[in-house]
């Protein structure tokens, strides 16, 4: 079996006009933790989505293991278990049977899938919810039983399209924790994610994409070392005005009342964005600076923030 | 072949039929007692017997086909779009099921619910009005069949259609109205000729006679024409729907 669990090389597809991947190369070795970083509509869901069946390819090549993920579609699939970004909704069967049905589309009959779907149920804490349909799950329960439906069949392969998309904090350090366990146990991970603190934490190595193509790829530390500059995060207690004529020359974010700006020296930038800030009346609440992170790497590749 | 993938998407699709069949299966058995009461009862005294047959009975093969194909299509149809729009179909797709497994899984789920509500209904009219079945085996297997082809036929629309009003559509203005002029209350004998030579396009008509003739041993068409429409409707569905499955085009992007 191939050393690489996932091989994508010249991946494109268009919707129509728009281009959604313009030659995407990839390569996942065998347990390895990949982040795939971008903004909503990078090409980020397109890429797994061509992966794993669902979307035609239009040229290049997707591999799992070595295998043609179109021509060997049986094998590859069994190797992957995906948690989609968007929640299914099943109006019909509890939770604990959805599982049972997940996993006899995978070949395993109910016998030999009850040890793993009450381990799921029980790890993801879903035990007491097993004979509930998904209507009646609140928001993280979902999220934790798209994962379990991804794991039924004991995958080799993860694929997590934005795990902890609209998931709350406490929630959100449990599934880091769980696919850090995951990991551990040597299953290769690919994850998509717009949160650059999510990536940075668990990602061994990542790919930065935007607008179909991806821009870098290394580990976040390489990658910040070499793109990095520091960053300073001005949060104000007024709603930004507009600064664009103002802030010519820097490399800059804007969300609300919080300014990150991408600076090499923060010492010597720092009294000069003040006296800006102050010439524009506006009153700075805090000042945080920060090492360079893989926001910086993405600021200073596109020109943009990841969540813009 | 995923034969356990396969055996459990059939338990899915026969499962999820039977845990609503309050919607499923008891409105036909209701509709069915209605057209016996209201139909029968009241309008037998005014119209004489038709084939020598009594009226009631004249109708119920009629019924028992009209539950059959409607039920069988609908299952397939609305499971698939129900798929569709409430994003379980990446579970199937994202699967090791090719489109040939998934295909015949969602019609062997269409064709129960149609040959349990065909078979319930062919029991009602025993029970309500002691209709004699002439052929037993034929006439269950002739439902089996019919279900069949309906249930692929359905399966075909549920991948086409991208929304609820295009099924209702096909529903209200193509399976409801050809049931209803295949002669489910009336035998084509009475109508003008144009209306007779009409009814010939109509695949309806010879599944509403085939069944006649099982049941009551009468029908306006020969039983081998029906047998034959029967089949030919089933492979033609079987495999459009089979084919468009396999080719993802209207599933996938």
């Amino acid at each position: 079996m191939s050393s690489l669990a996932i091989e994508i090389k010249g991946l494109t597809k268009s919707y129509g006009d728009v281009r959604a991947l313009n030659g995407v190369d990839i390569k996942i070795k065998n347990g390895e933790f990949f982040g795939l970083l971008g903004p909503n509509g990078a090409g980020k869901t397109t890429t797994i989505n061509i992966l794993t069946g669902l979307v035609f390819r239009e040229n290049g090549y997707t591999k799992v293991f070595g295998q043609d993920t179109v021509s060997n579609f049986r094998f590859t699939r069994s190797k992957i278990g995906i948690a989609a970004q968007e929640f299914s909704v099943d109006w019909f069967f509890p939770i604990e049977k959805l599982l049972f049905f997940q996993a006899g589309y995978y070949g395993i009959r109910k016998k030999e899938a009850t040890p793993m779907v009450n381990s799921l149920l029980d790890r993801l804490g879903l035990s007491k919810k097993r004979n509930s349909r998904l209507r009646q799950l609140s928001g993280g329960m979902k999220r934790r039983f798209q994962l379990a439906k991804a794991l039924v069949h004991d995958p080799e392969i993860i694929i997590l399209d934005e795990p902890t998309a609209g998931v709350d904090v406490e929630l959100r350090r449990n599934l880091w924790q769980y696919l850090r366990d995951l990991h551990s146990e040597g299953k290769t991970i690919l994850l998509t994610t717009h949160y650059i603190e999510e990536a940075e934490l668990l990602c061994e190595n990542v790919a930065i994409i935007d607008e179909g193509k991806i821009l870098k790829k290394g580990s976040p530390k390489t990658l910040t070392q070499e793109l990095g500059n520091s960053g300073i995060t001005i949060n104000l207690e007024n709603t930004c005005v507009q600064l664009k004529e103002q802030l010519k020359g820097y490399t800059y974010t804007i969300d609300d009342k919080r300014l990150h700006f991408s600076v090499k020296d923060p010492d010597q930038e720092l009294p000069k964005i003040i006296q800006i800030l102050s010439r524009e009346d506006l009153h700075i609440q805090s000042i945080e600076s920060n090492k360079s992170s893989l926001e910086d790497v993405f600021l200073n590749l596109t020109g943009k923030g990841i969540n813009d | 072949m995923n034969w356990i993938g396969l055996s459990t998407l059939i338990h899915r699709e026969v499962g999820r039929f039977f845990s609503v069949y309050r919607q499923t299966v008891l409105p036909g058995l209701i509709t069915t007692a209605l057209y016996i009461v209201i139909f029968g009862f009241t309008l037998e005294q005014r119209i004489s017997e038709i084939q020598g047959i009594s009226y009631t009975m004249f109708i119920l093969p009629g019924l028992i086909m009209m539950n059959t194909l409607t039920n069988a299509s609908s299952n397939t149809s609305s499971s698939m779009l129900q798929m569709k729009l409430l994003q379980q179909l990446p579970d199937l797709l994202t699967a090791p099921l090719s489109g040939l497994e998934i295909s015949i899984a969602y019609i062997i789920g269409g064709a129960v619910r149609g040959l349990v509500n065909g078979i319930l209904v062919l029991i009602l009219g025993i029970v309500l009005v002691g209709m004699p079945v002439k052929d037993p085996i034929g006439t269950v297997a002739f439902i089996f069949l019919v279900s069949w082809a309906f249930s692929s036929m359905g399966l075909l629309l549920g991948q086409l259609a991208e929304s609820w009003d295009q099924l209702a559509m096909m529903q209200n203005f193509f399976l409801t109205p050809l049931s209803f002029l295949g002669g489910i209350f009336y035998s084509i004998k009475m109508l003008p000729e144009w209306a007779q030579t009409l009814s010939f396009i109509n695949p309806i008509y010879y599944m509403i006679n085939g069944i006649r003739y099982t049941i009551l041993g009468v029908s306006d068409s020969e039983v081998e024409i029906s047998i034959i429409m029967a089949i030919l409707l089933t492979a033609i569905f079987t495999l459009t729907s089979i084919l468009l499955m396999q080719s993802g085009k209207k599933i996938k992007q």
